[in-house]
């Protein structure tokens, strides 16, 4: 939106005066891969249901640690200084770390909302391979259910998405709470956000100041990267 | 009372500490499910004396209606508690995996039922196969790392083992410092402890 033209001109914020326009974010073309991954990660710890994968950087990550890899191997043989080399691993720790633990948090809430994510148009955020495994979560828990207690049940209350044949929508599937309150941050000025549908509460946002809103209302924000939860 | 039974299934259950699995209750839960077959038969012979007095079953609402209606409740709330326990325990049992592995140790094992006990080897195998083909083991690096080398005593005689760095002599008690992403395999099958250091 904004002309990069700005830049380097920042200092005169104080004028507090700035809900006109998005400021272009100089952090977001310089940021590295290992800062996006730690974006994705905290954004996907923090929001209640599953966000889109991001495919590409988990594949620049991997690649990326491997290269690392192989960087502690050839100091480690070649007789660099140790203390240089343990700092190189624990950068490399570090983003396999992250990168594990984003991974482990998406599986997390597949493995809770399996068969409410198959049914919305979460099932596009996932990769081929989280499909795949919440197809065999699906499957694996209905099997349990339907032995265990399913099964056993009368005619016309077995369904496992239905309380009983009478109910018209399925009302047995567990939901993220959208509603939840999320602790989040904008990197620029956003002006006015609605944040209830009657449309009558308003919050101005201001770049780097801390919010406390719920998280259905900021979700667009979230979704194209205007607002990061933290 | 209808659907107590049910509810001090789930009143059990929630009494174990976070994270705890008890014993499955199997003798209240096929209690319960034997209260649902009988909720079912009351609620059909209600049914069949509306029909019998020649009356409109969608429309009637005289006591047999209500009567039906509060049978047809009770099923319905038998059924949640019963599918909330297997439930919870489910979600109990996927969080093992995570902590102790693929294999469930002795003492849960006794403790689930057949059903849970196959659906965890499921649930492992969908997770196993999910992380050969990100080519990711997901299990370790639980915790952030904050130190590559962390010290550790050894809880249990180990032996000799070749790790990446180095091959120590893992004897019961000794402490040593490794690193984490060696230790950590061992941590988590109860074999080593993490000291602060």
């Amino acid at each position: 939106m904004a002309s990069g033209s700005e830049e380097g001109l920042g200092f005169g914020n104080g004028d507090g005066d700035v809900d006109v326009d998005v400021d272009v974010d100089p952090s977001i073309a310089m940021t590295t891969d290992v800062e996006l991954l730690k974006r994705a990660w905290r954004n996907e710890k923090a929001a209640p249901e599953i966000l889109q994968f991001e495919s590409s950087l988990v594949q620049r990550s991997k690649e990326q640690i491997q290269l690392m890899e192989e960087t502690v191997e050839e100091y480690e043989g070649n007789g660099t200084d140790p203390l240089t080399v343990s700092l190189y691993q624990m950068d490399l720790d570090r983003t396999q770390f992250l990168l594990r633990s984003y991974l482990r948090i998406r599986l997390l809430k597949i493995e809770k909302f399996a068969t409410h994510i198959s049914k919305t148009d979460s099932w596009n955020r996932l990769s081929e391979q989280e499909q795949k495994f919440t197809k065999r979560c699906m499957d694996d828990m209905e099997k349990h259910l339907t032995q265990s207690v399913l099964s056993r049940l009368p005619y016309g209350y077995q369904s496992i998405l239905k309380q009983s044949i009478s109910s018209e929508e399925d009302d047995m599937v567990p939901e993220p709470q959208l509603d939840t309150f999320v602790f989040c941050k904008s990197k620029s000025s956003l002006g006015a956000i609605q944040l209830d549908e009657s449309g009558e509460e308003f919050e101005d946002l201001v770049a780097d100041d801390l919010y406390v809103l719920r998280y259905k209302s900021v979700k667009p924000l979230i979704e194209n990267g205007q607002i990061d939860i933290v | 009372m209808y659907g107590r039974r049910a509810s001090q299934l789930l009143k059990d259950f929630s009494a174990n500490e976070p994270g705890q699995i008890s014993a499955f209750d199997t003798e209240n839960f096929d209690q319960v499910i034997k209260e649902c077959d009988a909720h079912h038969l009351e609620l059909q012979a209600l049914m069949r004396k509306i029909q019998e007095e020649g009356l409109d079953i969608q429309t009637t609402r005289n006591a047999d209606h209500y009567g039906a209606v509060i049978h047809h409740l009770a099923l319905i709330r038998n059924k949640r508690c019963l599918m909330a326990y297997v439930y919870n325990r489910a979600e109990i049992i996927q969080s093992l995996r995570w902590k102790v592995g693929p294999v469930l140790p002795q003492e849960v094992q006794e403790k689930v039922s057949y059903s849970e006990e196959e659906y965890f080897k499921n649930h492992s195998a969908a997770l196993e196969s999910y992380m050969s083909e990100a080519e990711l083991d997901l299990t370790v690096d639980m915790v952030p790392p904050k130190d590559p080398y962390i010290k550790v005593r050894v809880l249990d005689d180990i032996g000799d083992v070749f790790l990446s760095d180095q091959s120590p002599n893992l004897a019961r008690h000794s402490i040593h410092f490794l690193r984490r992403t060696d230790a950590e395999q061992f941590i988590s099958q109860g074999l080593m402890e993490e000291l602060p250091s």
